[in-house]
């Protein structure tokens, strides 16, 4: 599996990047580049991270979603980290995963509709205690 | 690139695995093998009746503990065998490898310490997802952890 076959699509001003069901490492390191590229190219305004086919969620893939979360942040851009499967919401916690400063939505819709909101102020990261 | 982890039905497309139903391994010997590991294990769970947030749990501490191998020891082997215990069926998957081993488990089994740039989840991570796990290491000869998960 290879950075290639992510897919990042630009609508308007907001950036979608489709996660691959089940990317390995590397993947989920290119994919982190390949965001933040895409944003400087496309002058994106925000990004929404479908996570919808997701089915393990470990604390390499969740340190790396948080990274980026955190570098888009720093380049003016706000995510939205969308549609967690419950059985993965479930083990996220368990495991005291954070995804950072990224808000959440049910799936990419409500994401669209979040971003048509102002950003909330900025909340310290919380660890997710369970 | 990525191995294909053929059904586990089709035993003969098992070559480069010593797989039976019940029980099997895989070498872990690159990144990719993460990847492989996780699909193994979904497969084996597939067939044992867990429900799906147990075999996330099962699929996320495989993920956590095979990583664990290659970044520490560069290489290693994962074993997993279905239990019977009474009316109790589950899963034993144990995690091997040579590597310079964990000088103090007890603060490896801490949440948030870590030696490399993790978050330092995975280890006691993985515990908190399974019903049992044991942790045996030997410093300069290497890391056995075996976790078991109860069918509910």
């Amino acid at each position: 599996m290879a950075a290639d076959n992510i897919s990042v699509l630009k609508l308007h001003d907001v950036l979608l990047v489709t996660v691959p069901p089940d990317p390995d490492d590397p993947t989920v390191t290119a994919l982190q580049e390949k965001i933040l590229q895409a944003m400087m190219r496309h002058d994106a305004r925000a990004l929404v991270l479908d996570i919808s086919t997701v089915q393990t969620l470990d604390s390499f893939f969740a340190r790396i979603v948080s990274e980026t979360v955190q570098m888009a942040a720093l380049m003016g851009g706000r995510t939205v980290v969308a549609g967690m499967k419950p059985n993965v919401a479930v083990i996220a916690t368990q495991l005291g995963l954070t995804l950072g400063q990224a808000e959440t939505a049910l799936d990419v819709d409500r994401a669209f509709d979040l971003l048509r909101m102002p950003a909330p102020a900025p909340l310290p990261a919380k660890r997710l205690e369970s | 690139m990525t191995k294909q982890i053929p059904p586990i039905a089709d035993s003969k497309a098992w070559r480069g695995y010593d797989h039976q139903p019940t029980r099997g391994e895989l070498q872990i010997t690159s990144e990719s093998d993460i990847v492989v590991a996780r699909q193994a294990i979904r497969q084996v769970c597939a067939t044992l009746n867990f429900g799906l947030t147990d075999v996330t749990r099962i699929v996320t501490a495989a993920s956590e503990l095979t990583r664990n191998i290659y970044q520490y020891a560069g290489c290693g082997v994962m074993r997993w065998r279905a239990l019977v215990e009474g009316a109790k069926t589950g899963l034993e998957v144990t995690f091997e490898d040579n590597g310079p081993g964990i000088p103090d488990v007890e603060q490896a089994l801490e949440r948030g310490f870590s030696t490399s740039r993790g978050m330092g989840l995975g280890l006691p991570g993985a515990k908190r997802l399974m019903d049992e796990m044991t942790v045996q290491s030997t410093a300069g000869k290497g890391t056995i952890v075996q976790i078991r998960k109860w069918v509910k």
